[in-house]
């Protein structure tokens, strides 16, 4: 217990004091906080120019209407004037007029009516977003409905009081609301991923290191492997955890400085107003599912002769763990994280962090199935871990040519 | 204090590493564990060590079974290395830490072997910008910072220059003087010669010849005789097959029983010019070629 105490010491200072370690985490913070910021320094810049309440008024781009029917194009465009508050309105006398006027990039777009209810749309270059039809369809869909409505006998204030209805509704989700922690829940995943496959290889990386520059002849004599393997793996996990505390503490603070400026986005409110019970759940499903697949890195690094091995040895298990992430993003942009898929997932210690974390994000889950698949994959990080340490014993005595699996399980046997 | 492999047999697969191989060291002497290449020399250290444990045998500490929470090795491997873009201090520290020791003890016992071994100005260095041979008195460290009762030096010679190979001497035979049990691995027989007792020679995965290294000298037939002369010519000529022609332009003369030695020597002496005239007595080289020479 001694030896693990300071093994844990020695590789977390190692982290600690690599500068590539450092560096990256004080960029993310940084780059975490430019973002933050952005709104308030941007209001900043343009709070001068746009005065509050004038902004309705600034209408930049031309939008020209022609009709041959002077009193359809006059109500047109006051129409339009309302819907359109971004663009300049003006009558035009021709189509051809519209037309020249729009190709010579004078205007940015033109509506040639033929009646109230049929017109061609001039634009220079379409835009995917062009939404100006869309908007020009309802409004013009309004006023002629307003019109044969005061042409059947009904007043223009009944009329447009008809127009004007508005259903009103509100939503009760009695579950969880999917919209509003698919934001967190994917950026958790997310960082689960990164942060795992990162270190993960981090520990192979450092496994082979050490064997290949033969210190492990003096620490396989000097250390029990059980405790080098479970100080190095729960270090890197320490290493981890501090620098994804330090990036989404420092968001986190960032986005309360700011939180004003950044308004009604409902998406960034949505990140930041995760709840205590799901944040532990992160916590627990991250470390477990950290520690198993580190055991299965570090164990695999062991094997490894030389350090250009490492990134074909851990194929498999990179390979496993990507096949785990790919299952549950496709969950979650489906939106049905609960099929027979991720059920069965959320139960398998090699995908339950991810699968189960998701389930209980964005579904509901019974606390029994929760306690029953953190239980299996505590047990399962145990069991790997214990095995791992074998494994690690007897690879890191074995150079030369890389060892089979077979042979490393008969060695394992007889250690 | 005394430490005991007795009857270690380990193989590793099909392959059968050790046969029943018996060792004993005792403290305050210098033991030689000899033996060519893959002869079992690695594995048996490692079993001592409990690196892995062996099939069957056992291995002894002043009679009873070795606690390895109690006895403290020191070990110099043979494949050196330590962290090369570590500080020099930090390591040795974690290294002596690791064996048990207090971290105040265990900087304060580094700083001395440091300056003892003349590299206290590398304190602060990373080891990667150290010779090699300053690596290796870096390596030795961790071998003795922690004060351990027995010390195993695998090939401790190899890289140094002479005056380190002097200081290295030194230094172990200081540690033989604390009444540690040393353990030496060596192809350099010289150095095998000069501080061991005893030695066992390993061949095939078995002991081929063990025990005190003067009783094997004194053991071998004492029926040779090695003369140098100027009149070489003429006592090779007189003495016919007996004579055979020795280092350095020497003879060395096989009798038929060792009763003989004496009348032949005084018959020499009598007729010839004689520089020097001795029992053959052989060296260490010689008795490893005989015994570790072929495989068993």
């Amino acid at each position: 217990m001694k030896q693990f105490g300071k093994i844990l010491k020695f590789e977390l200072k190692n982290y600690m004091s690599n500068k590539v370690f450092v560096g990256v985490t004080l960029f993310l913070v940084i780059a975490i906080a430019v973002v933050m910021f952005f709104p308030r320094v941007m209001g900043a810049f343009e709070g001068d120019d746009v005065g509050g309440d004038g902004a309705d008024d600034v209408r930049s781009s031309v939008m020209l209407v022609y009709s041959p029917d002077t009193e359809t194009g006059e109500a047109v465009k006051t129409a339009f004037l309302a819907a359109f508050p971004g663009h300049d309105v003006r009558l035009c006398e021709s189509e051809e007029a519209l037309r020249g006027s729009v190709e010579a990039g004078e205007s940015e777009c033109g509506f040639a009516f033929e009646s109230l209810v049929s017109y061609t749309y001039y634009v220079g270059n379409l835009s995917m977003y062009d939404t100006n039809t869309a908007v020009a369809d309802s409004v013009l869909t309004d006023m002629y409905r307003t019109v044969a409505m005061v042409g059947g006998g009904i007043s223009a204030e009944q009329a447009a009081e008809i127009m004007s209805v508005t259903v009103s509704h509100s939503t009760q989700s009695l579950g969880k609301d999917q919209m509003q922690n698919f934001f967190y829940t994917y950026i958790m995943i997310f960082a689960l991923y990164m942060v795992i496959l990162l270190y993960g290889q981090m520990v192979a990386t450092n496994v082979a290191t050490e064997k290949s520059s033969r210190a492990m002849e003096v620490l396989i004599t000097s250390a029990d492997p059980v405790s080098m393997m479970f100080g190095k793996v729960i270090a890197s996990c320490l290493a981890g955890l501090i620098q994804l505390v330090a990036v989404f503490g420092s968001a986190l603070l960032c986005f309360n400085l700011n939180s004003s400026y950044w308004g009604e986005d409902g998406i960034m409110a949505s990140i930041f107003d995760m709840p205590v019970d799901l944040f532990l759940y992160m916590l627990v499903f991250f470390i477990l599912g950290f520690f198993i697949y580190a055991f299965m890195f570090g164990a695999v690094g062991s094997t490894a002769s030389k350090l250009e091995d490492i990134n074909t040895s851990v194929m498999p298990i990179t390979l496993l763990f990507v096949i785990a992430f790919v299952v549950v993003m496709m969950s979650m942009s489906t939106g049905d994280v609960d099929s027979i898929l991720m059920k069965v997932c959320s139960y398998i210690p090699f995908t339950s962090p991810m699968a189960m974390f998701t389930r209980i994000a964005m579904s509901t889950v019974s606390p029994v199935e929760i306690a029953i698949s953190v239980g299996v994959l505590g047990v399962s990080v145990i069991f790997v871990g214990v095995f791992a340490a074998k494994i690690y014993r007897v690879g890191v005595l074995l150079y030369g040519t890389k060892p089979r699996l077979g042979d490393i399980l008969k060695a394992i046997r007889k250690a | 204090m005394r430490l005991e492999l007795r009857n270690i047999e380990k193989s590793f697969g099909e392959k059968r590493v050790l046969s029943g191989v018996s060792l004993t060291a005792e403290g305050g002497k210098a033991f030689g564990l000899l033996g060519r290449n893959g002869a079992g020399k690695t594995t048996s250290i490692r079993i001592l060590m409990n690196v892995f444990p062996a099939d069957s045998g056992e291995v002894l500490f002043d009679g009873a079974p070795i606690d390895y929470k109690r006895v403290r090795f020191g070990y110099l491997p043979e494949e050196r290395g330590l962290y090369p873009k570590k500080k020099i201090i930090d390591q040795l520290v974690y290294f002596a830490e690791l064996k048990g020791m207090s971290r105040s003890a265990a900087v304060k016992s580094v700083d001395y072997w440091l300056s003892r071994l003349g590299m206290a100005e590398y304190r602060g260095k990373r080891l990667d910008t150290l010779s090699k041979g300053n690596q290796q008195k870096i390596q030795l460290i961790t071998a003795l910072a922690h004060d351990p009762q027995i010390i195993i030096l695998d090939e401790p010679f190899s890289g140094l220059d002479p005056v380190n190979a002097m200081l290295l001497k030194d230094v172990v035979k200081e540690e033989i003087a604390k009444g540690k049990i040393v353990l030496f691995s060596s192809h350099q027989m010289n150095y095998i010669e000069e501080f061991c007792d005893s030695i066992a020679i390993l061949n095939g995965g078995g002991v081929a010849l063990a025990g005190e290294l003067h009783d094997i000298k004194r053991n071998y037939p004492r029926n040779r005789l090695v003369v140098r002369s100027e009149s070489a010519e003429a006592i090779a000529a007189r003495l016919g097959e007996a004579c055979a022609p020795f280092e350095d332009g020497g003879l060395i003369v096989t009798l038929p029983s060792p009763e003989e030695k004496g009348r032949v020597m005084r018959e020499l002496t009598e007729n010839y010019d004689i520089d020097e005239i001795k029992v053959f007595e052989p060296s260490l080289n010689d008795i490893f070629v005989e015994y570790a020479g072929g495989g068993m």
